[in-house]
């Protein structure tokens, strides 16, 4: 249907349409990435009430089974780890992002409800950019949060092994896996419109990390415990996250630990501007 | 020049659903249109279609001279457009919105730090430009969105309902920014459940009820068009009948809230004595009696069968 893709593209030919009352500029793409990102980097900050949570329940999460847990590194069958600290460096880093990696999605279903959103595609925009914005937000707070989670990890004594290069990995790794749930939520807001759907996710998220090697390792687990969590991608990029930080620096940890979350960010930004192109055709 | 606003035949289906049937516009250049309705008539709809943001079932528009479902974007350049509700995000200041309104429409940043402060001025928002819009009241939202909607300078202004849910002072302001705009060269097209604003605002309007356009000129003309002014007494019930009879005599039927008997007083003005006088012959006690001179609420009762709500 031509008529739908005309629509869709903000970016067509402005000399082709000669019999306009005035001529029409055309926006710069790059400028509205960045301002939508700005936006929504900005206003995610100033939630501090949805901000703050995601950064203090891991870390209590950690002083807890840190000195709860501490005697299960002499179990049988425990990676060979300095302190139970190290051990969950990654797993506290992924939770502290996972809270609040739907946030793009709960914000764009918002925008949605609020019709903000058709404030935006009613103005000359490239609606990619709409995606993108959310997306740039959710990703700088997970590195925000990220390093924070690492300095106070640092403070009570945990060491990465595997040095810089591995710190760097951690970061990426998380950012992308932030993307990767951000697209997931962003793809639920195009198709539900609706925050509370998009909201209704975390749980799952939240379960997906505890059903992981994230706090314990797979080697120690059994029945189907074990089976789910070792078909679980998060223990797929915890696991290399972990040898980073307690075995020390290795390529082929490193490009599992960031080919994962990258491929999956792909997956899911392709299907949340799939979506977005959907819903603009069928309105 | 071409209109800046034309509609032919535009119908609007949402599953069985047929929210626009049929709606032909024709919008001059520098004019206020005022679309009006009751909640559910399709005026959201048809605005929608008219900006880009439905795509029309059947039928075609052109708006600034480009047609919305194959040259929609450059439409999306050409207007500006205030919908309902003011739909603006409360973690943003008023001159972040500016500025991010700005670059959608592809300003410089240096232009829209000159554009944004001046806009904030005109609709009198200065002083609350770097607070979010979170702490505005309804008034102070709808003039941002106003000013919002005009950061590209755009010659066609789509407003839907603009002061629904405002206090009279809010409405007044809001109503003289537009004629202001208006007077500046702005075609407005506005959808309001308001006869008084349509009255105020609009050199020409259209009365859309159950999605298909039921009258349309001046407001002046169609009010001259009702001719008769419009008689109305309040009685007891069981006198309500034998009344609806005697003044039947007077002129015909009108409607008008359920508990009230109306006319169109066929003599004028000057025939009341007489509608008096049979009225006490017949015994029937008044509580009330009312004349009014035609009104677009008179219009809209001719045109529709029924009475805006909250009005009379």
């Amino acid at each position: 249907m031509t008529a739908a893709r005309a629509d869709d593209q903000s970016a067509d030919d402005p000399s082709a349409v000669g019999a306009g009352m005035e001529p029409p500029h055309r926006g710069s793409v790059l400028a509205q990435a960045v301002e939508l990102s700005r936006r929504s980097i900005r206003t995610s900050f100033r939630n501090m009430a949805a901000f703050i949570p995601g950064l203090v329940f891991p870390l209590m999460l950690a002083a807890v089974y840190s000195a709860q847990f501490s005697r299960a590194l002499a179990l049988p069958g425990f990676p060979k780890v300095d302190s139970f600290l190290d051990f969950i460096v990654p797993a506290s880093i992924l939770q502290s992002v996972s809270f609040g990696a739907t946030a793009a999605g709960a914000e764009l279903a918002l925008d949605i409800e609020g019709g903000f959103f058709d404030r935006l595609v009613s103005s000359p925009v490239a609606r990619v950019t709409i995606l993108i914005g959310r997306l740039a937000g959710s990703a700088v707070e997970a590195l925000v949060k990220s390093i924070i989670v690492l300095i106070v990890f640092f403070v009570f004594g945990a060491r990465v092994d595997g040095g810089v290069g591995a710190v760097i990995v951690l970061l990426v790794a998380s950012v992308l896996l932030a993307l990767a749930i951000g697209a997931v939520g962003l793809l639920l807001a195009i198709r539900t419109g609706s925050q509370e759907a998009v909201n209704a996710t975390f749980p799952l998220v939240f379960v997906t990390l505890f059903v992981s090697s994230a706090f314990f390792p797979t080697e120690l687990m059994t029945g189907w415990y074990q089976a789910v969590a070792q078909n679980n991608p998060i223990t797929w990029i915890i696991d290399p996250l972990r040898r980073l930080v307690i075995e020390g620096w290795s390529w082929s940890d490193a490009g599992l630990a960031i080919g994962l979350p990258g491929a999956l960010a792909v997956l899911t930004m392709a299907a949340a501007v799939l979506g977005l192109q959907r819903k603009m055709a069928s309105r | 020049m071409t209109q800046p606003i034309v509609a032919e035949a535009l119908v609007r289906r949402f599953g069985d659903l047929t929210a626009v049937d049929g709606v032909d516009l024709h919008v001059d250049e520098g004019e206020v249109f005022a679309f009006l309705g009751p909640n559910g008539a399709g005026k959201s709809t048809v605005v929608r279609m008219l900006v880009t943001l439905l795509r029309p079932t059947e039928g075609s528009a052109r708006v600034a001279g480009f047609d919305v479902v194959t040259e929609a974007a450059a439409v999306r350049r050409s207007i500006g457009v205030a919908l309902q509700d003011a739909a603006i995000d409360p973690m943003m200041t008023g001159n972040e919105l500016l500025l991010l309104q700005s670059v959608m429409h592809g300003l410089p940043r240096s232009a829209a730090r000159v554009r944004g402060p001046e806009l904030l001025e005109r609709v009198g928002l200065t002083a609350a430009g770097d607070r979010r819009v979170g702490t505005y009241s309804g008034g102070m939202r709808r003039r941002l969105d106003l000013a919002l909607s005009l950061i590209h300078e755009p010659r066609v202004l789509f407003l839907d309902e603009p002061t629904t849910g405002l206090d009279p002072t809010s409405r007044q302001s809001l109503w003289e920014e537009v004629r202001r705009l208006n007077d500046e060269g702005t075609t407005v097209f506005l959808t309001t459940q308001y006869l008084e604003e349509a009255d105020q605002l609009a050199g020409r309007l259209a009365i859309i009820d159950g999605g298909r356009i039921v009258r349309e000129g001046a407001p002046g003309t169609l009010k001259e068009a009702i001719g008769s002014p419009t008689l109305r007494i309040d009685t007891p019930d069981s006198h309500r009948d034998s009344a609806a009879e005697v003044l039947a005599r007077f002129g015909e039927p009108r409607p008008c809230r359920e508990g009230r008997v109306a006319i169109g007083l066929a003599g004028g003005a000057g025939g009341m004595a007489e509608v008096v006088r049979a009225l006490d012959e017949a015994g029937i006690p008044l509580d009330h009696l009312e004349l009014d001179a035609p009104s677009l609420d008179d219009v809209f009762a001719d045109a529709t069968g029924r009475r805006l709500e909250g009005a009379e």
